[in-house]
């Protein structure tokens, strides 16, 4: 029995070997050849009645010299009646296998956010080979318009998108980005609201072709398209997954700065630019018995630059007056209010006003959760300081 | 050849939370909501307290089979054994499981076959067939990669991360702390870890608190690892099942550096697979002890638990959520027979200092 015992591992232990390895090397382990491959870099979502159209922008190898090489794309649509079955429309159609990994921006166009967004993002949220962290941008008219445009800046649109959604773009306050994890979380929150930012393409004039303007769609010459420039300074926002309203401009620079997160931003008033250095934003929940909401924000400014002629002891100090410093809270006040009563009439919770109800007192936001925003008493206190 | 003591505060310190960062932060989060850090403090001191009695017994340097062998008999403390080795390879399931959804969503970019995760087995069979002390030295060079691959992830982890989200506490209420104290039985079993390994390493002055002191700080990364995924998943928490592969993926300058979270993920995953070895490894160790001389005897049971837990883990494939379901729902009364009855049984038994061990 002892010899046996000894003797037994051995061959159980070369049989569970060779099963391990037969099981192992008999499949081709289901990866995918490379060629096979798709790399959706960007998905751009259009609602077309109950089902859904996807263009996905691909990476396609452009060249391997100096001269030629970067990264191209081409754009394939696939139809369907979810997102998924738009991939499995793609894949049929042209063999490619859609890679998803390295998506890192979703366009909805106008079609798509009008209804409930999380009909077609919830793929996405649900897919564990698509990072959460990909940005997601609405856009006017139809998300394979913009996908499938040819940029002025870049062989590649979506690579021309996401430079709009850089750190360095959002920190100057002129576009509000957010990421998939983060409209979700808004969306299944208390407060069921989010945003994303809106994107409008513009013909670049007197353009023939940009540094990213020869674009090549699989290796064949294309007529010379209309290059486009891109512009994310609005804010779409959503309540319920519907697109609510649109923040301009202005009323997204305010937003910016309530969520602090503007850093040399700038901000013109009177023929004067004023470059941000420091700003501070907070949303206070009030302690009153009426629903009430505090929108604060403190900046640090500088003259940054003028439309006339200034002294060289003022071009050095680059100090703000009195009546300037009152002038740029005024204007600050007024954007505040802007974007408050912009959010409290389509009813969106953008400044997660529901949310922060909840965390400080679940009782009072259940007595209070179903007061529109509009019934909310708002102050804004914004305040301009200069250099000293 | 013996564990050291070190080697098993490291462990403790360490190893064992590494274990509790993948499945459990969303099933926690999903009974508990935003209080899913009371569950898993309440787990932790209960363990801490069982782990302290259970370095307490092993001041006899007995093992489990040897003391249950000298107050009731050989038979007795075969069955015992026994169930507690089929204890163990329950409880060795769901971390199996947790890895192989860990290794088919983070090593791959689309679905791999179903028989990538085979070549796990062929490691751990051969792990099982180890001597238990040969542990010690591995506890050793996962100790400080489990240590900075938690750091790292934390790190990565601060920019997108809003504790406010923990806000307000007690929202789930009683209701909410129960449940999330039956999900978390599922993955609290330290001490019955421990149980298997007593005997295996000298008992040093002061172990016993030293060791529940080590288990309470890692414990307290793991608290802070909890806080953090649910500040940067918030009401989305309950989707993210892959824990601590996910959590770090939002560091604002990852576009820039490339996916440099992946060294502190891959060094997690490489600690985790020895954790989710270890219960096996003590099934075979324990039975082998009861049953027999060791050294041909741990071989062979290797390769049988670890075909049965192939065989298991394959039939099972197809319903994952339905398996961690019902070990962390309708079977999570199992834990606590093994992880506290039996240590505190033995601790009234053999725990007075001057307790006579015919």
């Amino acid at each position: 029995m002892h010899a046996f015992l000894k003797r037994l591992p051995m061959k159980l232990w070369i049989l569970l070997f060779a099963l391990a390895v037969f099981t192992f090397f008999s499949n081709d382990f289901a990866l995918v050849d490379i060629q096979k491959t798709a790399l959706v870099l960007a998905a751009g979502i259009d609602r077309e009645g109950e089902a859904f159209s996807l263009t996905a922008q691909i990476a396609v190898p452009k060249g391997t010299d100096r001269t030629t090489g970067g990264t191209s794309s081409v754009e394939i649509e696939g139809k369907g009646a979810t997102v998924s079955d738009c991939l499995t429309d793609i894949y049929a159609r042209t063999g490619w296998v859609p890679k998803l990994i390295y998506c890192d921006l979703v366009v909805l166009g106008e079609s798509a956010a009008a209804g409930d967004v999380f009909d077609c993002l919830d793929f996405f949220l649900r897919n564990e080979y698509i990072p959460d962290a990909c940005l997601l941008a609405a856009c006017e008219g139809s998300a394979k318009e913009l996908i499938s445009s040819t940029s002025a800046i870049d062989d590649t649109s979506a690579l021309a998108l996401e430079k709009l959604f850089s750190a360095a773009a959002e920190k100057s306050g002129q576009v509000m980005t957010t990421t998939l994890r983060e409209f979700a979380i808004g969306y299944y929150g208390k407060s069921g609201s989010g945003y994303m930012p809106y994107v409008r393409a513009e013909q670049q004039e007197g353009s023939a072709q940009g540094q990213g303007g020869a674009r090549s769609s699989g290796g064949t010459q294309q007529p010379q398209q209309e290059e486009k420039i891109y512009s994310a300074r609005e804010t779409a926002i959503f309540s319920g997954g519907r697109l609510a309203a649109l923040l301009s401009a202005e009323e997204t620079f305010a937003f910016s700065l309530l969520e602090g997160n503007v850093y040399a931003g700038t901000l013109t008033e009177g023929g004067k630019t004023y470059v941000i250095l420091q700003e501070r934003g907070s949303t206070q929940i009030g302690e009153a018995d009426a629903p009430a909401v505090t929108l604060r924000v403190d900046c640090k400014l500088q003259l940054y630059g003028e439309d006339s002629t200034s002294s060289p002891e003022r071009l050095a100090k680059g100090t703000l007056t009195d009546a300037e410093e009152a002038r740029l809270s005024d204007l600050l006040t007024r954007r505040l209010q802007a974007l408050w009563e912009r959010c409290a009439r389509a009813d969106c919770d953008l400044l997660f006003v529901r949310r922060s109800l909840w965390r400080a007192s679940p009782a009072r936001y259940a007595a209070w959760k179903d007061i529109p925003l509009s019934d909310y008493a708002v102050t804004v206190l914004a305040r301009a300081e200069g250099l000293r | 050849m013996k564990l050291c003591s070190r080697q098993i505060l490291f462990f403790l310190a360490a190893v064992a939370p590494v274990g509790k960062m993948v499945l459990m932060p969303a099933r926690l989060a999903a009974a508990a909501g935003n209080d899913l850090l009371f569950p898993a403090l309440a787990q932790l001191l209960v363990q801490a307290a069982l782990i302290f009695g259970v370095l307490l017994l092993s001041r006899r340097e007995r093992t489990l089979f040897s003391l249950l062998e000298g107050a009731a008999g050989k038979w007795f403390a075969r069955v015992v054994c026994l169930l507690f080795s089929l204890f163990l390879l329950f409880a060795a399931l769901l971390p199996v499981i947790e890895q192989k959804i860990m290794v088919r969503s983070i090593f791959y970019d689309t679905i791999p076959a179903h028989l990538v995760f085979t070549p796990f087995f062929l490691f751990s069979a051969y792990l099982c067939s180890r001597p238990l002390a040969a542990l010690g030295r591995m506890w050793d060079i996962l100790a400080p990669l489990a240590a900075v691959g938690i750091a790292g992830i934390l790190l990565l982890c601060t920019g997108s991360c809003d504790l406010a989200a923990l806000a307000p506490a007690g929202a789930a209420g009683w209701r909410g702390f129960g449940s999330g104290m039956t999900v978390t039985c599922s993955w609290f079993y330290d001490s019955a870890l421990l149980l298997g390994l007593i005997g295996r390493f000298p008992y040093r002055k002061g172990l016993a608190w030293k060791g529940a002191l080590c288990y309470l700080a890692g414990g307290a990364a793991l608290l802070l690892f909890l806080a953090v995924f649910y500040g940067v998943f918030g009401e989305i928490a309950v989707l993210q099942t892959l824990g601590f592969a996910r959590v770090s993926a939002f560091f604002r300058a990852l576009p820039v550096l490339g996916r440099i979270d992946y060294l502190f993920v891959f060094a997690l995953a490489f600690v985790m697979t020895f954790y989710v070895i270890l219960p096996m490894q003590e099934a075979v160790g324990t039975v082998a002890e009861a049953f027999g001389s060791p050294a041909p005897l741990a071989p062979l049971l290797s390769v049988g638990v670890n075909l049965a837990m192939l065989a298991a883990v394959y039939a099972l494939h197809f319903s994952p959520s339905a398996t961690v379901s019902a070990m962390t729902s309708s079977l999570f009364w199992i834990y606590p027979i093994f992880t506290a009855a039996l240590p505190l049984l033995l601790a009234l038994r053999f725990g007075r200092r001057h307790a006579r061990i015919s």
